[in-house]
């Protein structure tokens, strides 16, 4: 492996039983993924509603274990580690964006922001959330629960909670699917601006062809298997 | 640490949410129940421990025929324990040419070591308490021996070949131990008298009687380093060792009321089950989400794990608070049962309480909490990705293991658990299918209905699984209070009412042969029928066919109560009244002088006894046995004089007797007794309808006890309705919600709302009073004998109560449910 390759597909498949639960009828989401990102890049998986754009992004990022294949992250073969291992591995080096922010209902702004530091028992966890919570214009906002947010300022937590443990790498799941356009492209310039100050690799998930612009690859997820984008 | 704080934030932000409140509260109602009869009966067992004390008039005694070694002493010393000694024996004393054998006690300076005697200085004299026994040269004689003697105080009487003077008249004897009815009249002395009255030789019957006090650490080794230098004559009461009859009663109803206490412990479990449960749903996005950021599962596990301590901690701390609380009231409860100034307990129901909280809730909760280590990070992106289901076996294992430990630890009975496990268990399993059958039925009545009662009925019916564990855990608790409070009102009175009228409502004891006569005139004089004038030897069955009495019983026959005591055997030249001959033949009068008995069938049956067996009698000092020639039933309840051994005329009354009668005396004529005792002043009379009200004061006060046990039962199976609740509360919402978008207003659906709850508690009403219905049919016919008639007002109070509680405790709980505003529709 290249010594900047930061994370690699080899011959991917996900292969799942239909809804009628028989395993005779698989439905095959991925054929083969072969795929090279390094460490640094902004890449864009574009894809059809239901192409398995979110079923690439759970194995690249070890929430799922392949049919067959492999994923290499960080020289390390995901298949390899148990899902403690790839907790661990996730806890040290990979931040998350979703398309429905996932924050903790319960916990305020600056408490979502904090958890993963705390689970890093990073004891200076509330100093760094806190200037990343300034980063993205919340200042003002730390003592809010997510339902006294608007949904542009849930998503503005769910990026800073995903770059506050300075990751090498951060997954992004439609990160502007819940938005509307304005706030989406507000959402768009933070997320890339906080992505250039830590030179994390992002690795986004989309079906919108202009947030996918924005990016320094685009690849096309169709019939299971990936390619790079025309242009 | 980090994890630490933040399970602490997770959970302390999660209070709001309703299952966690849910939880805490059937926790403290768990702890508050456990510690509650904890410490009452903590409290119970210090001053019962405290009475025995007072009865042997010291923490320990013991009883030899001869003097102990010095080691014994020397150690009751080193151990610095208190002691006392002093001499028992029967012997003659003699005033004013009257011969009177007197059972006399000589006692040292320290006696006695715990109470206080009472004596008079004077007859009809002020009771003086004195720690004291009398000076050396003085004596204190009972009322009954001065009599007897034609003595006063403060003249001379001879003992032996000494001379000693009546100090006072002996009231209350702290250490008189042992014998109900002693034969002969008691008197005490000093220790140092006893060597010049020379009536100590070789030979001699006494006993030798030590009493030690001290702390409970040091008599119960000493008691402990005793036992097994002892020798077979020898008697330790006191401590553990020999504590009396009433306080092994006294065990036993703790026991039950500990075991009273598991069922709210139980239904608390049901209802912790289910919230742990929902919790647990509830997190699965909470727990994804961490999964995904890194926290690995033995991370998790540790994460909900503290939180379940942190939340037993404080729940169970409230719940010791309460118990300690609720306990206060038991104590008011039973008032007239307990001894003045109760005790303060310990630590140890505290410690109790709050580990069983821990118990409980780790018994009930675990499952649900372990199943979040299990959630897939997944979830994060598909919602659908389920935790693996737990086994059954698992949470219904634990669960039952955990309650089954905590009823094992309280009872400290295995069998005794088991019973009432099985016991409830087969209760619920009957009352499942009562209600399986009532929600089934309640179908048919859905086409009679209409408007709310038709929503309410097809609430009750679409969410039947939680609403059948809800009408069980009501009906089982309101079940088990109708039948401890119909028990109370209804069973003494039909058993009173039951008695024939003037049934004989007094005894009258300690007659001697000489007062026989002048009392039947006596009796006749006032135009009082007795049942007549019946003697009565004191005697122990010691052996049955040569073989001593303890080998040869079952061993189930071994803690018999008439073995652990002398029998009041008589003789009689015909069967009494009220007796039946069941098998055997009774005597003639070419039978008198043998050594033939008739033997009352129950005692029979428990110690196994064959007609034609040979029973052995000690008798004082002396021994005589006995063939058995019938069996009798004897109707105990009949008020007169019963007897388990009768012997045929002139064979047993060589042996020092007495005579006993009853008879019926009006509340008018109660006079009467005072003279009676003036005229007599040897006899003891026992009113049997004080006894019969004091009866009846306990039984009130005991189901009282119970019953006040049984609101933790109630409040627990409220707490499980809260629970059921909780857990369609998202569902109802939604439904709510809908039915307004379409136009329902608020005043049908609280109509539907209050219609259900209704339901629920006439549901839960009816199964409890049927299975009322169904216990006490079951005890009256089995066990009291008595008729059984349908208790027609309990099928009123029963569901009328189920209903208010339910509809009271449902409705506040669901209030919020029919406020959502139809806009809520648009929301995620």
């Amino acid at each position: 492996m290249t010594p900047d390759l930061i994370l690699s597909a080899r011959k991917l498949c996900k292969h799942v039983p239909s809804l009628d639960g028989s395993s005779r009828q698989m439905i095959h989401i991925l054929n083969g993924v072969e795929l090279e990102i390094k460490s640094g890049e902004t890449i864009a998986i574009l894809g059809k509603s239901g192409s398995g754009k979110s079923t690439l992004l759970g194995l690249l990022a070890g929430l799922d274990l392949p049919t067959d294949g492999d994923v290499y992250f960080d020289n390390i073969r995901l298949n390899a580690l148990d899902e403690d291992g790839r907790a661990e591995l996730r806890l040290d080096k990979v931040g998350f964006v979703f398309q429905s922010f996932q924050l903790l209902p319960n916990l305020t702004a600056l408490e979502n922001v904090m958890l993963p530091l705390e689970l890093k028992s990073d004891a200076n966890a509330q100093a760094h959330a806190r200037a990343l919570l300034q980063r993205v214009e919340l200042g003002n906002r730390l003592q809010h629960f997510p339902r006294q947010l608007s949904g542009g300022e849930q998503q503005r937590v769910a990026i800073a909670r995903a770059f506050v443990a300075r990751p090498a790498i951060v997954f992004a799941d439609e990160p502007t699917g819940n938005l509307d356009t304005t706030t989406s492209a507000h959402i768009i310039e933070l997320l890339f601006e906080v992505n250039r100050e830590q030179q994390t690799t992002l690795v986004m998930v989309t079906h919108d062809e202009n947030l996918a612009s924005l990016c320094q690859r685009r690849l096309l997820l169709e019939d299971g298997i990936i390619r790079e984008a025309s242009p | 640490m980090n994890t630490l704080r933040l399970a602490w934030r997770l959970l302390k932000r999660d209070w709001y949410v309703g299952e966690l409140k849910i939880l805490v509260l059937a926790l403290i109602i768990a702890v508050a129940s456990i510690t509650s009869i904890g410490i009452f009966t903590q409290r119970i067992d210090l001053a019962m421990h405290d009475q025995t004390g007072r009865f042997l008039g010291a923490d320990l005694m013991l009883n030899s025929p001869r003097p102990v070694d010095k080691q014994i002493l020397d150690k009751a010393d080193s151990l610095q324990l208190q002691i006392s000694k002093s001499l028992l024996f029967s012997t003659v004393v003699v005033a004013n040419n009257e011969y009177q054998l007197a059972q006399v006690k000589a006692v040292d300076d320290h006696y006695p070591l715990l109470g206080k005697i009472e004596y008079t200085r004077q007859l009809y004299g002020d009771t003086i308490e004195s720690a004291n026994g009398p000076p050396a040269g003085k004596a204190w004689l009972t009322q009954r021996l001065l009599k007897r003697l034609q003595l006063k105080a403060g003249e001379p009487f001879e003992l032996g070949d000494s001379e000693l003077l009546v100090g006072g008249i002996l009231k209350h004897d702290p250490g008189q131990a042992g014998s109900f009815m002693p034969i002969a009249p008691r008197m005490l002395m000093h220790y140092s008298d006893v060597g010049r009255t020379g009536i100590i030789q070789p030979g001699s019957r006494i006993t030798y009687q030590y009493l030690f006090s001290g702390k409970l650490a040091d008599r119960e080794r000493f008691a402990r380093w005793l036992k097994s230098r002892l020798n077979p004559t020898d008697r330790l009461i006191g401590g553990k060792q020999g504590s009396p009859a009433l306080n092994t009663a006294l065990d036993r109803a703790e026991q039950y009321l500990a075991l009273a206490s598991m069922l709210s412990v139980m239904l608390a479990g049901i209802a912790i089950a289910m919230a742990a449960n929902r919790y647990g749903q509830r997190h699965f996005d909470q727990t994804a989400l961490l999964r995904c950021m890194g926290a690995t599962q033995s991370r998790l596990v540790k994460l909900y794990s503290l939180q379940l301590v942190m939340v037993g901690t404080v729940a169970s701390v409230l719940g010791c608070l309460l118990g300690y609380a609720a306990q206060q009231g038991l104590v008011l409860v039973m008032v007239e049962l307990l001894p003045d100034n109760l005790p303060h307990p310990g630590y140890a129901p505290f410690i109790t309480g709050f580990l069983s909280g821990l118990l409980t809730l780790s018994g009930f909760s675990l499952p649900a909490i372990l199943r979040l280590k299990s959630v897939p990070p997944l979830r994060v992106l598909r919602r659908d990705s389920m935790p693996l289901p737990i086994s059954a076996v698992f949470v219904y294992g634990l669960a039952l293991l955990s309650i089954t430990g905590l009823m094992w630890w309280q009872s400290g009975n295995l069998s005794l658990t088991l019973i009432v496990l099985l016991g409830t268990l087969a209760c619920v399993l009957i009352l499942t299918v009562l209600s399986t059958i009532m929600i089934a039925l309640s179908r048919y009545l859905l086409g009679y209905l209409q408007g709310p009662w038709r929503t309410g009925l097809m609430q009750v019916i679409r969410y039947r699984r939680a609403n059948q564990l809800q009408i069980l855990a009501l009906g089982l608790a309101l079940m088990i209070l109708l039948t401890v409070l119909l028990l109370r009102i209804d069973l003494l009175d039909r058993w009173q009412s039951q008695l024939p009228a003037h049934a004989p409502n007094h005894f009258v004891i300690n007659i001697q042969a000489n007062e026989v006569k002048p009392l039947a005139d006596y009796f006749q004089g006032q135009g009082i029928t007795t049942e007549g004038l019946y003697p009565m030897v004191r005697a122990r069955i010691s052996a049955i066919n040569d073989v001593p009495v303890l080998e040869a019983v079952p061993a189930g026959a071994r803690i018999d109560e008439a073995l652990k005591r002398e029998l009041n055997i008589s003789w009689a030249s015909s069967l009494q009244k009220n007796n039946k001959l069941l098998d055997g033949q009774w005597w003639t009068q070419a039978d008198s002088g043998k050594y033939l008995i008739s033997v009352e069938w129950g005692l029979a049956d428990r110690l196994n006894l064959k007609l034609g067996d040979t029973l052995s009698f000690q008798s004082a000092d002396k021994q005589f046995k006995a063939r058995i020639r019938s069996f009798r039933k004897v109707q105990w309840d009949s008020f007169q004089p019963n007897f388990y051994i009768i012997f045929p005329p002139a064979t047993i009354n060589e042996y020092p007797h007495s005579y006993i009668s009853s008879f019926y005396l009006s509340s008018e004529m109660k006079d009467i007794i005072n003279e009676l005792i003036r005229e007599f002043p040897g006899l003891t009379v026992i009113e049997i309808d004080a006894i019969m009200q004091q009866v009846k004061v306990i039984l009130d006060q005991v189901t009282l006890a119970v019953e006040y046990v049984m609101l933790f039962v109630l409040i627990a199976g409220l707490v499980v309705l809260l629970a059921s609740l909780q857990s369609s509360m998202d569902e109802r919402i939604h439904t709510a919600i809908i039915m307004r978008t379409l136009g329902a207003k608020r005043a049908f659906l609280r109509k539907g709302q209050l219609a259900e709850f209704t339901l629920l508690g006439l549901f839960s009403g009816l199964l409890a009073i049927a299975g009322t219905e169904i216990i006490t049919y079951g005890l009256y016919s089995r066990v009291f004998k008595l008729g059984f008639e349908l208790h027609m007002p309990f099928w009123i109070l029963g569901p009328a109560t189920g209903i208010v509680l339910i509809l009271l405790t449902g409705w506040l709980y669901t209030r919020r449910v029919i406020m959502q505003p139809p806009a809520r529709i648009l929301d995620n």
